[in-house]
């Protein structure tokens, strides 16, 4: 049996994770070790807004013994992510830069939409249920150090999914700073997860009843998953049930609940918050039952890379979700948000797919590319919700403001400055101003996607829908776009060289329209 | 049935029994072996020579410690409701009694029997003829006299150091009237003549037993080296008298605490630490009866040694010299029949031994079967080019360790090995740091210990890359791995490559490492962490069945059992009607017949020829028994202060071998001590034809057991040949 052993290390807020994984086909991903080792990164980063020295010492001797435990199990190949800790630390550049030069580990940075990307994947890929469960109306709770992650739900499709603050360390350090008695503790923590929570329930939940909690967290889960409670199943329990619980922890104290559930002490404050958290928002949104699959990041680092090298079983039963429609859901989302009519950019989404996918010899894109290139598609027009006059800058501002789960932070850029182009004149300098440090390689990307969206833009600039198909052909160095329609197409005919200029500037290749008379 | 309203609180000072008097009344079982009659002689004198051993630990440990206690005014009274003083007072008392009943038992019993069965035993150089003598004299010249270093006292020589454990001779000598010569020595006006104190130690790197040349009608005849010494101790202070000169013995403190968290070099501060040993107070003298009053007084002002801790020794000083003489030539007959540990029936040699643990769990009675699968789990491991990683702990090992030889030698093949050496074990920890060294040159990862825990856990894990991918393969003990007391101690262990076990054993080891503790256990409990409060739940688990009528019961055999929270919560399991049967063998502070618990509590002790060393714990779990192992005792230390491992029986069948286990141990009416309400032990009635020796019954069981496979195979390398019955009649 072929099959690849995997480490999976997580730089977390208050934890170093190190997950060995062995991962082939027949069997798919089997974790074979797990290493942790506590060490509170998030309370420099969050609070001095940087690691102290000896954190860093400490971290690479870490790291130094991870890499002994890698060789001793011969791992094939490794990822190292951190978290909001590292991405924090005002000098993260020169921090990852001196771990990797005394460790040889490299870290890569995780946004929060791609950590809790890949926390939800690993959800998916482990909860057998997880299809049946996401047809009812279901909140995704992903508790972190730093923040928390809200993903919504509801007949199979990702709703919203919005990041909060703050998480359960940084909760804990903000506390320390407030002089309170326990029996006040709970309301305190309801003060300051409710309000950000009702909002969420406002905007994007209504009158609507929330009937499941997925929860991924480091200590409840834990608690769940270890049966400390009555569960229904594996990982399942009522709400009912759970809030019972809480109420029971309040009346002992940390090392009664550490003996009782079998925890380190150190681990009480947390687990405690993380809990009263829970009670909060399960009394906010009205859930009945709470899962805790009690899943990692490293989980979804491992499932990343086995996604990524083919290892993943073929029966499709394992991983029966559909991740890139969940962010397309969670884009066409905001755009209903913005009141960006769906009619608007349908054509244009389709029309770019069309340009994109029978260009694949001469672009050069890879599929994560067409997401992102649908993605701006979809989003192209929420600026309109702000101004009728700078849609492209306003689009821009809005998808730079706004998570999408699963996209790392360049990756945004990437979409909001296409969606941004879409409609107005590539600015050759102005994309390099951008807050996401985009380097040569993303920039080209900028450019040639711009240049088809362009290109699908010119081809129905009365967002009227009038192409009932569209036929793309390369012959010589043209690009010849036949579109079958009845519409009057001279419009489009008019202005199309001023979308069709870029496009043969970027792929040098002359983009011509024709019109053939539609059957439909 | 116990009351179930009763509010008896167990926690009384009452129902404890001091853990030292307990200890003392072990040593009373041993030497009860010694003076058992059925027993072959040298069996006995064996025992003899254990109880000697034993209380030289006793008193360099537990002996020391509370006079630390007293020494630093410490008060507190321990589970018993004893101070320290106090505890002092009794075991004074109760050693002196006891050293009085080892020499009745050498004097009156041992010697007589000894010369009867052709072994003469000299026990004074006075007694030598002059063929003797002139044997004596030699030996003395050729070997004896070039390694001894002859000690003076005057005003630029101290007084010496006189080391811990070791035999000394001490003599009073004056001055020969040579003239123009002065005097060597400090001068002692005692009683008028001046005399001089002098002492030469009597070399431990040479035999303590000489024998003599063999009588005429054969007898064996032997003297002991201080004999030799005292004899020929004029030729080492020459131009002196030898005024009188008399053997002694001191016992020091041996008891060291480690500043662990300010200690930068674990390795070092030991080794340092255990140099100081040998300067540790003086605790305990041992002297010869009828020693000179003036000598004494001068060994007294020296070592300041209190009158009472002074021990007047009817005889040789230092008894454990009968365990060598154990080993002499010429005796089996006076001997048990030696045991030879038999084979693993699971385990051939040459076997794959990863294949056998992968086709089942396979268990491991140690002495009855042989040590040599564990030994050929690391070594093959070591060979294996599929093995990625051993990891092992070791507490105590042999003198030239075949698993240490193996550990190296995975190292240098490549394999990463990491050892943890735990270097605060107490009097192995200069062979540790041998080891360690050892280990880490050969390319060992080895951790030294762990800070403020002794690592007590008996756990080898074996990472195996294998067509289906990482197996772990376990072994898990209750004994150490030390090939040589798995001759003589009972133990039992388990090799498994159960994957729940497997994972937990790696959390184990990342623990040992530094690494945080896993999210969750699958099978093991660790102390200090869990082990405690998973025994008190399995206690408790049983009084709840108790109280709902449903089958309660608990067996539990270790070693030691003096932790208060253990033994409280066990007479409250008592109480309320839950049957608990224990084999303890040594210390016990659980009182038998505590009021409440309604005589549901019984306690057992094993003295055999074997020690008995294994802790396994069974609880009827209501119906659905589940039966444990571990390296831990239910003492404070074990379960606080100590990495431990608890671990599971699975498998139905080893489940059964383990019960079958206790179940003999549970009939044993020969070896088996009762310990009655006021803390005495009573033997087992043995009369009868229902006689149990359950050592000797699974010496029996395994020899069969061997036997009938040997049979198996010859049987199957036999053609038998059909007849046709009819025409054969």
């Amino acid at each position: 049996m072929t099959y690849k052993t995997f480490a999976a290390i997580d730089v977390g807020s208050y934890e170093l994770a190190m997950k060995v994984y062995e991962i082939s086909v027949k069997n798919g991903i089997k974790e074979i070790d797990h290493i942790r080792h506590r060490i509170e990164l998030g309370t420099d980063s969050y609070f001095m807004g940087k690691l102290n020295n000896d954190r860093v010492d400490e971290l690479c001797r870490m790291l130094n013994e991870f890499t002994a435990i890698m060789k001793s199990y011969k791992v094939d190949a490794y990822k190292a992510y951190g978290t909001s800790a590292i991405g924090e630390s005002q000098n993260q550049y020169i921090l990852l830069d001196q771990i990797e030069t005394r460790t040889g580990v490299r870290i890569d940075v995780l946004s929060n939409s791609e950590q809790r990307f890949l926390d939800y994947k690993s959800v998916a890929s482990r909860v057998k249920d997880f299809q049946s469960i996401i047809e009812r109306s279901t909140a995704f709770i992903d508790i972190g150090g730093g923040s928390i992650q809200i993903s919504l739900f509801d007949e199979d499709s990702l709703v919203t999914s919005q990041n909060i603050r703050p998480g359960v360390l940084r909760m804990r350090e903000e506390l320390a700073r407030v002089s309170y008695r326990s029996y006040q503790l709970e309301d305190i923590v309801g003060e300051m997860v409710c309000d950000s929570l009702e909002s969420f329930r406002e905007m994007f939940i209504g009158d609507k009843k929330i009937q499941n909690i997925i929860l991924v967290d480091d200590y409840v889960s834990l608690i769940v998953q270890r049966n400390f409670l009555e569960t229904i199943k594996k990982g399942q329990v009522s709400t009912e049930n759970f809030l019972g619980f809480v109420d029971s922890l309040k009346k002992k104290k940390a090392r009664e609940i550490a003996l009782s559930l079998g925890l380190a002490q150190e681990n009480i404050s947390l687990l405690y918050l993380s809990a009263l958290m829970i009670k909060h928002m399960i009394k906010l949104l009205g859930a009945e039952m709470l899962w805790a699959p009690g899943v990692s990041l490293c989980d979804g680092i491992a499932y990343e890379y086995a996604e990524r090298n083919k290892l993943l079983p073929s029966d499709t039963e394992s991983v029966p979700h559909d991740f890139e429609q969940d962010m397309l859901d969670c884009a066409r989302d905001i755009n209903r948000r913005y009141h960006s009519g769906e009619h608007r950019t349908r054509e244009r989404e389709m029309t770019a797919l069309t340009i994109f996918d029978s260009m694949k010899k001469i672009h050069g894109l890879s599929k994560r590319d067409r997401l992102l290139l649908q993605l701006a598609a979809i989003l192209s027009e929420c600026g309109r919700y702000i101004s009728l006059a700078n849609v492209g800058d306003n689009s821009y501002n809005i998808i730079s403001a706004t998570e999408i789960i699963g996209l790392s932070h360049v990756e945004r850029e990437i979409v909001a400055n296409v969606a941004k182009y879409a409609t107005e004149k590539f600015d050759y300098f102005k994309i390099l101003d951008s807050n996401a440090s985009l380097d040569r390689e993303s920039y080209l990307k900028i450019a040639k996607l711009t240049a088809i969206i362009r290109l699908s833009e010119g081809l129905d600039l009365s967002h009227k829908g009038k192409c009932d198909k569209l036929k793309i052909a390369n012959e010589n160095d043209v690009l010849v776009l036949t579109v079958e329609t009845n519409a009057d197409m001279t419009l489009e005919f008019g202005l199309f060289e001023r979308y069709a200029t870029f496009f043969e500037e970027v792929y040098n290749i002359k983009p011509v329209i024709r019109q053939k008379k539609s059957n439909i | 049935m116990g009351d179930k309203n009763s509010k008896t609180d167990y926690g009384r000072a009452e129902y404890y029994y001091n853990r030292e008097l307990s200890w003392l009344a072990f040593n009373h079982r041993v030497l009860e072996e010694a003076k058992d009659r059925d027993i072959p002689l040298f069996e006995r004198i064996k025992f003899l020579g254990i109880t000697a051993s034993n209380l030289d630990e006793f008193f360099m440990v537990r002996v020391a410690s509370l006079k630390d206690m007293v020494n630093a005014g410490y008060t507190k009274k321990d589970i018993a409701g004893m101070t320290p003083a106090e505890q002092l007072e009794v075991i004074n008392r109760a050693t002196h009694e006891l050293v009085g009943m080892q020499y009745s038992v050498y004097n009156k019993s041992l010697l007589p029997l000894l010369a009867q069965n052709g072994l003469m035993v000299v026990e004074s150089h006075e007694e030598l003829t002059k063929k003797d003598c002139a044997f004596v004299d030699r030996y003395f010249q050729d070997n004896v006299y070039p390694v001894l270093t002859p000690m003076a006292v005057d005003s630029s020589r101290p007084f010496p150091l006189i080391r811990n454990k070791s035999l000394n001779l001490g003599a009073l000598v004056s001055r020969k009237e040579v003239k123009g010569r002065r005097h060597l020595f400090n001068k002692k006006s005692v009683h008028g003549k001046e005399v001089e104190f002098a002492t030469v130690q009597v070399p431990s790197v040479l035999p303590r037993i000489v024998q003599l040349p063999e009588a005429a009608d054969g007898t064996k005849r032997v003297i002991l080296l201080e004999q030799i010494i005292e004899r020929n101790m004029d030729k080492l202070f020459l131009n002196y008298n030898i005024e009188c000169s008399f053997p002694f013995r001191i016992m020091r403190n041996a008891d060291f605490s480690l500043e662990e968290e300010e200690t930068e070099d674990l390795l070092k501060e030991i080794e340092k630490q255990l140099k100081k040993r040998q300067w540790g107070q003086a605790i305990r003298l041992e002297v010869e009866e009828g020693i000179e009053k003036r000598l004494l007084d001068i060994i007294k002002k020296e070592l300041m040694i209190d009158e009472r801790d002074i021990y007047n020794i009817p005889g040789p000083l230092d008894l454990t010299f009968l365990m060598k003489m154990y080993g002499l030539e010429s005796f089996e007959h006076l001997k048990n029949k030696p045991y030879v540990p038999q084979p693993v029936p699971e385990i051939e040699t040459d076997d794959d031994i990863f294949e056998k643990i992968r086709q089942q769990d396979i268990l491991l009675h140690h002495p009855y079967q042989t040590f040599t699968p564990v030994v050929d789990f690391i070594k093959q491991a070591a060979k294996d080019p599929q093995v990625l990683a051993i990891k092992q702990t070791l507490y105590r090992v042999s003198g030239n360790s075949p698993i240490i030889a193996a550990l190296a030698q995975a190292a240098e093949n490549g394999k990463q090995v990491s050892v943890l050496v735990e270097l605060k074990a107490r009097f192995d920890e200069e062979n540790n740091i041998v080891w360690a060294k050892k280990l880490e040159k050969a390319g060992c990862h080895v951790i030294y210990g762990l800070v403020g825990l002794k690592t007590h856990c008996k756990i080898t894990l074996v990472v195996r890359r294998e067509e289906e991918g990482i197996r772990r393969y376990v072994h898990l003990g209750t004994g150490n791995y030390n090939d040589a007391t798995a001759k003589l101690y009972t133990d039992l262990g388990i090799l498994t490559c159960n994957e729940a076990i497997g994972e937990d054993a790696t959390a184990v080891f990342n623990m040992l490492s530094g690494y945080s503790e896993p999210l969750g256990w699958n099978h093991l409990a660790l102390a200090p962490l869990w082990l405690k409060d998973r025994f008190l739940y399995l206690i408790n688990r049983e009084k709840e069945n108790a109280i709902e009528k449903r089958p309660a019961k608990i067996v539990a055999k270790m070693n030691s059992l003096c932790d208060p929270d253990i033994i409280k919560a066990l007479y409250e399991a008592a109480a309320k009607g839950v049957k608990i049967q224990l084999i303890v063998r040594g210390i016990c502070c659980l009182r038998t017949g505590v009021e409440g618990t309604n005589d549901n509590i019984e306690v057992r002790s094993i003295v055999g020829n074997f020690l008995e060393h294994a802790r396994i714990f069974y609880f009827e779990n209501a119906g659905d028994p589940e039966l444990y192992m571990a390296s831990a005792d239910w003492m404070p230390r074990n379960l606080e202060r100590r990495v431990e491992i608890l671990f599971p029986v699975l498998n139905a069948e080893l489940k059964e071998k383990v019960w079958h286990v206790l179940e003999v141990q549970l009939n044993d009416t020969q070896k088996a001590h009762f310990l009655q309400a006021d803390g005495s032990y009573r033997k087992a009635e043995s009369k009868g034809k229902n006689t149990c020796n359950a050592q000797e019954v699974f010496c029996k069981e395994y020899t069969q057991l061997t036997a009938k496979k040997e049979k198996a195979e010859q049987q199957a390398r036999t053609f038998r040949p059909e007849y046709n019955q009819t025409i054969q009649n």
